[in-house]
């Protein structure tokens, strides 16, 4: 019994949470609609997680992703309005994404850095950039097709919003979900995914057997990098704009809080990334419990960290010392 | 190891680059306004009469951003004075300005304070100094700190736009509220909103959440609340940037007819709504972030005008700053192309 709570612990969390939501909020919680919205909401962070299961498996952490989207967001707006042209756009998110990403790599694998001191300071950077560059302004754009990245999709046959429309399932949670499958198939099935995993549990065996556990590092922050360019793309489109201050504010430490629900743990080695996923859906149904029940936003914070140590403690390993 | 030390001169031309880049940065949304237009210390002071420092918050949504736009502003118009223009995001990042400003001599302070029980403890220090101050919005919690103090009324701002939405609503309706960063002024305008809104028994307030005067914070909030309540007549909103947000979340969910709403601040975009009769924006509150100019104005007067003993003896004065209620009527009034709010 224990060993299926520890396997399958953040799952049953999300059953429970959906039953319980269900009996409290009634058919406001399980209208197409507010799921759909919940998904929305979260995509953006969805990807960062999944990015951030790979860099922690592989041993490493990355502090700077919220500021990293701060600055990108802010970097897209500003490229797209310039040569208003949505492949430029696509191109800053995705190259300026990995390009980041491989400088966190760079400074934690040649650099010989400590992984929390070298993304501590891209954390403080990034964002001050971001401000720098707008004046701490927002940016906006009058492209008329950007917010199509968020706000377009395909409507589900048969489901409606509130107002009758037809219900939208929004490109951003497909590509969240489309990540989170390709994430999991190099993790589990591919050569690199293997290396990832011997890196993150003894980098020095890893490195005596053969594995280039620097290049493994660059690859894990550069994919963490793309993911948060993908991710700066569909938020900065979902709000058609960006404030540079709070644009990806405190992102880093939501997605670390979907790892770890998702029972990853943080010394590396080991950890799923179907288990982030259902972190990210278990953070995301917190938060829209807690806005539709009318709870002070004050609390929300207490109900987070609450669900957070249930999750490390009904997860926890006995075996280790 | 060669890698090494290729990686130490990357991160050395990296730096020199963002030194390079901090210089030509130019505002990417507001106009040239950007870098203090304050001289700092490597001026020649000799030529400047005084001194006088500046602390407001830092630019998080666009009302603070305006209050740094009219900071400068004011300062570009007394070449004769040295200003150090310091914004801080945080109370305890304002308290080492100030203390930093006190080594500075500077002859007076204007400050637009992040909290006002925090910083006030670090105000009397530079009082006690005999540095004149001028306190603006947000008052210490000991009056008799400031010199002058610009008050400006967050409590009648919350009673002014909840009684314009009574009145609007006929005394009957579902409203939803969103409030702002949690602090006093936030505490303020929602407790005097829902007080009026209290004395009526037809209206219900649906909702009452954070979207911390964020533009992108509030969309997200809204489109849960929206969601939640089915029957929603108008919303509070509070401030303008807030109500831009909550209208694409209405537009999103396809829900924005027979809504209506009031944001407040009077920024620019909202005022020109107003103006032109848009029905989701019925009127506005003003609460201009140019008060941090009509602060400096008055130190560089009070300090060209006083002598050194009058100025000991300065008597403390409030001065109220003035909140209205913008209606397509008087729009006009407050319609400033060129500001960045």
């Amino acid at each position: 019994m224990k060993k299926f709570i520890q396997q399958y612990g953040a799952l049953i969390a999300l059953i429970v949470l959906i039953i319980f939501n269900t009996i409290w909020q009634g058919h406001d919680f399980y209208a197409a609609e507010n799921i759909r919205n919940i998904l929305a909401q979260n995509s953006a962070k969805g990807m960062i997680a999944i990015g951030m299961t790979l860099v922690i498996i592989a041993g490493g952490i990355d502090l700077s992703v919220g500021s990293m989207v701060g600055l990108l967001s802010v970097l897209i707006l500003l490229g797209l309005n310039k040569w208003n042209s949505m492949p430029a756009a696509y191109g800053i998110a995705i190259f300026g994404g990995i390009l980041i990403g491989f400088f966190n790599g760079l400074l934690v694998s040649l650099g010989r850095i400590a992984p929390f001191v070298a993304t501590l300071a891209g954390l403080g950077a990034f964002r001050s950039l971001a401000m720098a560059i707008t004046n701490a302004g927002q940016v906006t754009t009058t492209n008329p097709n950007f917010e199509n990245i968020a706000n377009g999709g395909f409507p589900l046959p048969g489901l409606h919003t509130v107002s009758g429309d037809p219900l939208v399932i929004y490109w951003p949670i497909l590509v969240f979900f489309g990540l989170g499958a390709i994430a999991a198939f190099i993790l589990n099935r591919s050569v690199f995914g293997r290396r990832l995993i011997a890196t993150g549990a003894n980098e020095q065996a890893s490195e005596y057997s053969g594995i280039k556990t620097n290049s493994v590092k660059l690859a894990s922050y550069s994919l963490l990098g793309l993911m948060t360019g993908i991710a700066a793309l569909c938020l900065t489109a979902r709000y058609n704009s960006a404030s540079s201050a709070t644009q990806g504010l405190y992102y880093e430490l939501d997605a670390i809080a979907a790892v770890v629900i998702g029972g990853t743990s943080l010394s590396g080695g080991r950890g799923r990334i179907g288990t982030t996923v259902i972190g990210v859906l278990i953070l995301g149904l917190v938060d829209n419990m807690l806005t539709t029940k009318g709870i002070d936003s004050n609390w929300q914070g207490c109900v987070k960290g609450v669900i957070i140590l249930l999750a490390v403690l009904l997860q926890r390993n006995s075996s280790r010392k | 190891m060669k890698t090494k030390s290729l990686l130490k001169y990357g991160l050395v031309a990296m730096a020199a680059l963002m030194m390079v880049a901090c210089d030509n940065s130019s505002g990417g949304t507001n106009s040239d306004a950007s870098s203090s237009s304050a001289s700092s210390s490597n001026t020649n002071t000799a030529t400047k009469k005084f001194k006088i420092g500046v602390s407001i918050p830092a630019a998080d949504h666009g009302w603070t951003a305006g209050v740094k736009y009219w900071a400068d502003e004011e300062a570009k118009k007394h070449p004769e004075i040295d200003f150090d223009i310091q914004t801080a995001d945080s109370p305890d990042k304002q308290i080492s300005q100030l203390e930093a400003m006190a080594t500075k001599k500077i002859d007076a302070l204007v400050i637009l304070a992040t909290e006002s029980a925090p910083v006030t403890p670090a105000a009397k220090k530079l009082k006690d100094q005999g540095i004149f101050i001028v306190n603006v919005d947000r008052g210490f919690t000991d009056a008799s700190i400031a010199d002058i103090f610009l008050a400006g009324d967050n409590k009648k701002f919350g009673t002014m736009s909840a009684e314009f939405m009574a009145d609007k609503l006929k005394g009957k309706g579902n409203i939803l509220v969103l409030e702002g960063i949690p602090c006093t002024v936030n505490t303020d305008r929602v407790d005097a909103a829902k007080a009026v809104f209290a004395k009526y028994p037809g209206i219900k307030i649906l909702a009452s959440q954070s979207g911390m005067w964020n533009q992108q914070k509030a969309y997200d909030v809204m489109q849960t609340m929206l969601t939640a309540n089915k029957q929603v007549d108008a919303i509070w909103a509070q401030d303008d940037d807030m109500a831009l947000g909550a209208e694409r979340a209405l537009k999103q969910a396809g829900r924005d007819k027979g809504v209506w709403m009031l944001g407040g601040a009077g920024m620019k975009d909202i005022v020109k709504r107003v103006k032109d009769n848009d029905p989701m924006f019925p009127a506005d509150v003003t609460y201009p972030p140019s008060m941090i100019a009509d602060g400096i104005k008055a130190a560089v007067e009070t300090l060209e005008s006083k002598s050194k003993d009058e100025l000991k003896n300065f008597k403390h004065e409030d001065r109220e700053i003035k909140i209205d209620l913008v209606t397509p009527a008087n729009a006009s009034d407050f319609y400033f192309e060129n500001s960045v709010y």
